[in-house]
């Protein structure tokens, strides 16, 4: 197992005697895609401190969607731990539908491909999707999708339906659905691809933002020079598994 | 520039919604796709040419439907069933599946005439069990073969491009199609935190998105197709 600080080591040692200092916690994970296929991930071990910003590199293939796919509880590994938050994310834990939900209300995935994250009629509606799935009233859905077009700067596009839009523009719009669940960590899967200069900036800001507000954050990307100083730590996955 | 809800943490506990839906059609979706993508099956152990396999099937399935005798159609049938005990449990029951639901669905067509001409109930039958014969040879042949291994093996059969081209394109589609329908729910399941009102209308919205996608990749491959010198004539070579 490899931790990349003195505090993540702490974190390891604590959590094992029951109390967590880390929102995420992977000891030990292994994962294929099925029994006679050649392991993705081998005896990964990871500790991620609340509020942390990881930058997660390595080279196409080595593993790090699969990882964010364990992060998410869309996968399960073939054997380890994984704890969010002090929760033990396994089958068990996924298999009851509130607990899985809660979950997924905390831990946002933006996908590499925006394209799969919009499915609704109109922007408007694919940024309010997750709040009213919250149960929450109309007036706070409503201030929290005004909020978030007026934070990416898309208000004129609300009304449009998200699947004609650029490239940039469902990137953006992406983002906004996941920061709609306010969720207390974010995955982010390549976040500045596909944008031009000026919205790498934006987008790189509101990760600042996000981060100065003490919410955990992972981000895969192959241009660091879009990260700069924003990472509290650059991990390679490559590096992270034992074998 | 960052909303001053997010500056805390939402005390939200998730209403029970008692639907599972998407994850179960995220399931089943998986399960085909990986089926057609990588086609678990036999070819690896069975070394018999695809080329074979599928003379080898269409003579059954030719010897099942002229047959008169009944006998040697259960003596087809417990050719196949031998053969298939050699396979796993699971491979066995997702082979007979197919069959068993063709067989019953054949039965159910037949019920009137069986009703009302008991005379002529054994030919009836004969049919159910050519039915079921006709649809495992065809399963044991699809799941032991690869698409591309039995596209060659149809090329080498002289069996016309324009067919072959039209079952590669619309597999190739079912595939893409697939995943996208797949990595839609994925992403919704991932949002959908509470209580779905509008279930359908969620649904709704992946079809949408589908054909559009279906659309638009349709008309990408024939500017494709028409940058390469395609002229709307499908070519022997």
């Amino acid at each position: 197992m490899k931790l990349c600080s003195a505090g993540a080591s702490l974190g390891t040692i604590i959590s094992f005697s029951g109390v967590f200092m880390s929102i995420i916690e992977l000891k030990d994970i292994n994962f294929s895609y099925g029994p006679s296929e050649e392991r993705v991930i081998k005896s990964l071990s990871l500790s991620i401190e609340r509020g942390e910003c990881i930058l997660l590199e390595g080279p196409n293939g080595s593993g790090k969607s699969t990882l964010f796919r364990i992060l998410n509880g869309l996968s399960l590994p073939d054997s380890g731990t994984y704890y969010f938050d002090s929760r033990l994310i396994d089958k068990k834990y996924l298999k009851s539908e509130r607990d899985a939900k809660v979950f997924h209300k905390e831990i946002g995935y933006l996908f590499q491909n925006p394209d799969i994250m919009l499915f609704c009629a109109s922007v408007y509606d694919e940024i309010g999707f997750g709040p009213r799935q919250m149960g929450l009233d109309d007036v706070e859905v409503d201030k929290r999708v005004r909020d978030l077009l007026k934070t990416f700067d898309i208000e004129k596009l609300a009304d449009k339906a998200p699947y004609h839009l650029s490239g940039g523009q469902k990137k953006k719009i992406a983002f906004a659905a996941v920061m709609a669940l306010n969720p207390k960590a974010y995955i982010l899967d390549e976040p500045f691809a596909g944008l031009d200069r000026e919205s790498c900036e934006m987008i790189g800001r509101l990760i600042k933002n996000l981060k100065l507000m003490g919410k955990t954050i992972i981000i895969a990307s192959h241009d660091e020079s879009d990260i700069g100083e924003l990472a509290d730590r650059r991990l390679n996955i490559v590096e992270l598994m034992q074998d | 520039m960052i909303p001053d809800w997010m500056k805390e943490d939402d005390n939200y506990v998730s209403p029970k919604d008692g639907g599972t839906f998407v994850i179960k059609t995220i399931k089943s979706l998986a399960h085909l796709m990986a089926r057609i993508k990588v086609q678990k099956g036999h070819e690896k152990k069975r070394s018999m040419p695809v080329l074979l396999k599928l003379i080898l099937t269409l003579l059954a399935i030719l010897t099942i439907a002229i047959s008169k005798e009944s006998l040697s159609l259960m003596a087809i049938g417990a050719v196949l069933l031998l053969y298939l005990a050699t396979w796993p449990g699971e491979d066995i029951a997702s082979c007979l599946k197919g069959a068993v639901i063709a067989a019953l669905f054949t039965a159910l067509v037949m019920t009137p005439a069986m009703l009302m001409n008991p005379a002529g109930i054994r030919n009836n039958l004969s049919l159910v069990l050519r039915v079921f014969l006709s649809v495992t040879c065809l399963n044991i042949f699809n799941h032991t073969s690869q698409w591309n291994h039995i596209s060659l093996a149809m090329r080498k059969l002289h069996i016309p491009r324009i067919f072959i081209f039209t079952l590669d394109m619309t597999l190739k589609y079912i595939v893409l199609l697939g995943n996208l329908i797949e990595d839609l729910l994925t992403s919704m399941s991932l949002r959908m935190v509470g209580k779905n009102t509008k279930k359908y209308g969620s649904l709704g919205g992946v079809m949408g998105v589908t054909f559009v996608r279906g659309n638009e990749l349709n008309q990408m491959m024939y500017e494709a197709m028409q940058c390469r010198g395609f002229t709307g004539d499908y070519n022997q070579f």
